[in-house]
């Protein structure tokens, strides 16, 4: 067998293992969301007190590849929208702030005096997460009252970038959700704009032969600029039971 | 020279390497073998997202060239709380997911690189819950998550003129995009369709919905094969009872759980 003949044979066998490898260090990747919930509605930017009511107050994406995570909090101050992100990078138990000036670690950062933050950090000394993986937590303060409520949705598959999770990395600060929770916002330049605009009448290939077709560009533009809103969307969830709010393993096939 | 140029430097050379290496196809010259060697390296050229992005929003406007978007917002709003319910559980974080409606009475959904997904009227029109509209909708997540039209368009003759991505921009880019919308237009590979197919069915489920929206749907426009609305759809999915077929099994062998069906909600929105 020639030489040329064995590289041939070597290449895929590369590729196999190159492919390979990543595979095992992904499968325990966690990614999940939780929305967390106080007793009481809001009113004028204060929760006040209501009997059977739930006040929005964050929704937290977390990202994890044991030891390491990360916390992107997002939290509203009333009950309409959600605010930008601020940002834990984990290790085990251990947290730093991350911000666009460097990190801070969470004991001395103002995000450490706050109970519900302190809260979040829901991972043992190994980095793995304590707890249910789906479903509604409900935490109770000393008195036996219900101090807050808990939805937490696992993501199957998670795929997101492991220099993320580094508070080091250039990206760190970079907010690692772009879509899903947010609102559909523009992400395009005028000039990505300009340059689809450019393109005058063209013919498609359709199954029934081709067609002319004027791009429309502005029908893009609308559609970048089309928003729901992000409360709107947990808003949505919660009254389809679905998304935080799915009765986990409901295996009895709900179907109103 | 930048992480990504090398690394496409370094792939074109492994496909190089491979095609000169194997054991040449008769009257099969060197020359042949190295040009066929560069076309492999070629379409190995990685698409970033950002130019993913900007193909995407090419094809999505000549999608919406085809046919008018609608401008009814409630149903649009609608259409994306079920999209982006479905698509936050899908795993790609660097694009934006917007949906749209377009008004034709034609049977189909398409997918456009970057995350642009519309669904017709005529779709709409046959779906009975928002079961069956967030399965036909996280079928099409499956493709941009996929990225199978920018892999059709990797794979394809357009991309000979592109020796890196900075070349993917004018006239380049417009016949990127040309390729891009036919591919879409004219149907995507059944491999494509398939695994749409079952992340589709994956996101659904994932995001609380019954893991039989999306067959139910397909299941449906069987019984309206040979009306002149489906005729595209039949002309560029695989057949539908094979597709029902397999996600059942797959929901069965996966264990899928049951969720809900939410057919009052969808009836009060879209008013069937």
């Amino acid at each position: 067998m020639t030489r040329a003949h064995n590289l041939a044979r070597l290449l895929p066998a590369l590729a196999l293992l190159g492919s390979a490898a990543p595979g095992r260090a992904v499968a325990q990747r966690a990614q999940w969301t939780d929305v967390v919930y106080v007793p009481g509605r809001w009113s004028a930017g204060h929760i006040v007190a209501q009997a059977d009511s739930l006040a929005l107050m964050m929704r937290v994406d977390y990202f994890s590849a044991p030891p390491k995570w990360r916390a992107e909090i997002r939290r509203t101050t009333d009950g309409q929208t959600l605010g930008s992100p601020e940002i834990l990078v984990g290790s085990g138990e251990q947290a730093v702030v991350v911000t666009q000036l460097g990190t801070t670690p969470l004991d001395q950062h103002a995000l450490g005096r706050d109970p519900l933050v302190r809260a979040l950090v829901v991972f043992d000394q190994a980095g793995r997460r304590k707890g249910l993986a789906n479903g509604r937590i409900t935490d109770r303060a000393a008195d036996g009252k219900v101090a807050r409520v808990v939805f937490r949705r696992e993501i199957r598959n998670p795929s997101f970038d492991s220099a993320l999770l580094d508070p080091g990395n250039r990206a760190g600060g970079r907010t690692l959700l772009a879509s899903g929770i947010a609102a559909v916002g523009d992400q395009r330049s005028a000039s990505v704009v300009a340059t689809a605009g450019a393109r005058g009448v063209d013919r498609v290939k359709t199954p029934g032969g081709d067609v002319p077709v004027r791009p429309d560009t502005m029908a893009v533009v609308r559609m970048e600029h089309f928003s729901v809103g992000s409360v709107a969307l947990e808003e949505f969830l919660r009254a389809g039971g679905l998304g935080p709010y799915a009765a986990p393993g409901d295996s009895a096939g709900r179907r109103p | 020279m930048t992480r990504t140029r090398r690394a496409a430097a370094f792939l074109g050379a492994v496909a190089l390497l491979s095609a000169v290496a194997t054991a040449p196809a008769a009257g099969q010259s060197l020359f042949d073998r190295l040009r066929q060697a560069a076309s492999v390296a070629r379409t190995l050229l990685p698409i970033s997202t950002e130019k993913e992005i900007e193909i995407g929003r090419g094809i999505a406007a000549t999608i919406a060239g085809r046919f008018p978007v609608s401008t009814d917002a409630g149903l649009t709003r609608y259409v994306n709380l079920v999209g982006l319910t479905v698509a936050s559980q899908a795993p790609r974080g660097d694009i934006t997911y917007r949906f749209a409606v377009l008004e034709t009475p034609i049977v189909n959904a398409y997918a456009a690189p970057g995350g642009y997904i519309f669904i017709t009227k005529g779709s709409l029109d046959l779906i009975r819950s928002e079961a069956e509209l967030a399965g036909v909708l996280a079928h099409e997540v499956g493709h941009v998550n996929r990225r199978h039209v920018i892999e059709q368009i990797r794979k394809s003759d357009t991309m000979r003129e592109v020796k890196n991505t900075l070349d993917l921009q004018g006239f380049v880019l417009d016949r990127v995009v040309g390729t891009g919308a036919n591919a879409l237009f004219t149907g995507l590979s059944r491999g494509d369709e398939m695994e749409a197919d079952s992340l589709g069915l994956e996101y659904a489920s994932s995001a609380g919905y019954d893991p039989g929206g999306l067959a139910a749907f397909i299941g449906r426009l069987d019984q309206h094969a040979g009306e002149g609305p489906v005729s595209e759809f039949f002309a560029t999915h695989p057949k539908p009872n094979e597709r029902v077929d397999r996600l059942n099994s797959i929901a069965r062998r996966e264990g899928l759980p049951g969720g809900v069906m939410l057919a009052d909600r969808y009836r009060a929105t879209v008013g069937h």
